[in-house]
């Protein structure tokens, strides 16, 4: 345990310390954002209509930013062999690797998105349930990111091979968030209940990612 | 019970016994079924000849799922038990389970046009056909993406059991996000009920496609075998001095 936080602990220095941290994959989120309008015109209603879809998909890409380099990097310069003799198992440094990436990478992805949301004219209560959703998503994001990250790790057009094994699986994530924004607009009654499929698809994650991301990082070390 | 066909030579014997067998029996099928289900089935009082389509469509979405699924079992077996010939299956599979994707998508936007008025309706099935076809595409790109064979076997097989427990609930998302946000007047691709007269072609075009499937991944199977028993041969020529036939 003692083992595990220690190296939770330094996950989460080296994600917020090194290489810019959250303000990488913040800034390609703000940058897809800011894109979008330019591309679909600046009609208000289209807009706002769009604007729980686009924001949702922005999080997803940036969740994928930083997915290259939680493995890539340890499995490079060969700390993820001697993590792999450290008393933490890989199940253990999988869930720290995630947990970090979530709270020193992903942590703005909420509050971008629910200024975006305001942007893009959505109304605050709207804006504040798209928000929310984005947070209980934000560890499913991470997980999702994480196991295509250790699948991925250290191969040639890596960033590329991730996005492709991680778009389809977090459809459902896009779908809950994105509906849960929607349906807070139109005020159809459903918000919660699109809150709740998101936590869910996150607790899933979390219970069954760790064990598919420790499987491949064993792959790759025998 | 695998460890049967786990014995390589084994199972090039029984494959190329299988081959033939299936693959004449798809030939058959298809020449009974393709002129049945195209020429002599009645067209449909709705839609006319367009609903031949579905005799190639619904075999091949059919099918699309059952390669995943088969994917899935054999990346397991392989995963947990290491049997060489599950890895091959899984890797015979992948391709064609993705071109039977491509065929229903495909098929769908052809069919579409005369039914819906457009090439691509984002209807929850088209949808769903569309990830699981992303999904494939994932699957051998990781594979091909690994040089070394063993942990592309591992990794792809990781990657097709995550994606058999994820897919029942991109199906549910993706039904619920339809449902929520599109008006339910699309017509239903199949009809509530199916009559005789279609359903016996349907049902010999979608038996003469697992046949072929069958044969294909017998095929492939047995050619990826040998070919790797070849290489380890060849190795094993070269490290005993080399020079020789192989």
């Amino acid at each position: 345990m003692m083992a595990l936080r220690i190296l939770f602990l330094r996950e989460l220095h080296l994600a917020v310390a090194g290489g810019g941290g959250a303000a990488g994959p913040a800034a390609f989120m703000l940058a897809a954002l800011a894109l979008v309008p330019l591309g679909v015109g600046p009609d208000p209603e289209i807009l706002r209509a769009a604007a729980p879809g686009v924001v949702a998909f922005a999080a997803l890409l940036a969740s994928l930013q930083g997915a290259e380099r939680m493995f890539g990097d340890d499995l490079a310069d060969g700390t993820l062999e001697l993590y792999a003799l450290s008393p933490v198992s890989l199940t253990g440094l999988a869930l720290a690797k995630a947990g970090a990436f979530a709270l020193g990478v992903l942590w703005p992805a909420p509050v971008i998105g629910f200024v975006a949301a305001l942007a893009y004219g959505m109304d605050v209560q709207s804006a504040g349930v798209l928000a929310a959703a984005l947070l209980l998503a934000v560890p499913g994001l991470a997980l999702g990111a994480g196991f295509a990250g250790a699948l991925a790790a250290g191969l040639s057009r890596a960033g590329l091979l991730i996005a492709l094994i991680a778009a389809p699986l977090q459809v459902p994530l896009l779908v809950f968030v994105a509906g849960a924004g929607r349906a807070a607009m139109e005020d159809t009654g459903l918000a919660g209940a699109n809150l709740m499929l998101a936590g869910a698809f996150s607790l899933a994650a979390l219970a069954l990612a760790p064990f598919g991301m420790a499987a491949a990082l064993k792959a790759r070390l025998e | 019970m695998w460890s049967a066909f786990a014995n390589p030579e084994r199972f090039e014997r029984l494959a190329a016994r299988a081959v033939p067998w299936f693959g004449w029996g798809a030939l058959i099928l298809f020449a009974i079924g393709l002129p049945w289900a195209l020429i002599f089935s009645p067209p449909d009082y709705q839609q006319g000849d367009t609903v031949r389509i579905m005799y190639v469509h619904v075999p091949a979405a059919w099918l699309s799922m059952a390669v995943y699924a088969g994917l899935g079992a054999a990346s397991f077996v392989y995963f947990i038990w290491r049997h060489n010939i599950a890895d091959l299956a899984a890797q015979a599979l992948a391709p064609i389970g993705a071109v039977f994707a491509f065929l229903t998508l495909t098929t769908g936007s052809l069919w579409g046009r005369p039914m819906w008025g457009t090439w691509w309706e984002w209807d929850a099935r088209l949808t769903s056909m569309l990830v699981l076809f992303l999904l494939y595409l994932g699957y051998m790109a990781l594979r091909s993406a690994i040089e070394d064979e063993r942990l592309a076997a591992r990794a792809g097989a990781i990657l097709a059991m995550a994606g058999l427990i994820n897919l029942p609930i991109i199906k549910f998302s993706v039904d619920w996000w339809n449902t929520l946000h599109q008006p339910a007047s699309v017509i239903r691709l199949d009809g509530p009920t199916i009559h005789a007269s279609q359903l016996w072609p349907l049902a010999i075009m979608a038996l003469a496609f697992t046949a072929l499937m069958t044969a294909l991944v017998f095929m492939n199977v047995r050619n990826m075998s040998l070919a790797r028993r070849f290489e380890a041969r060849v190795r094993q020529q070269i490290r005993n001095g080399g020079g020789g036939a192989v």
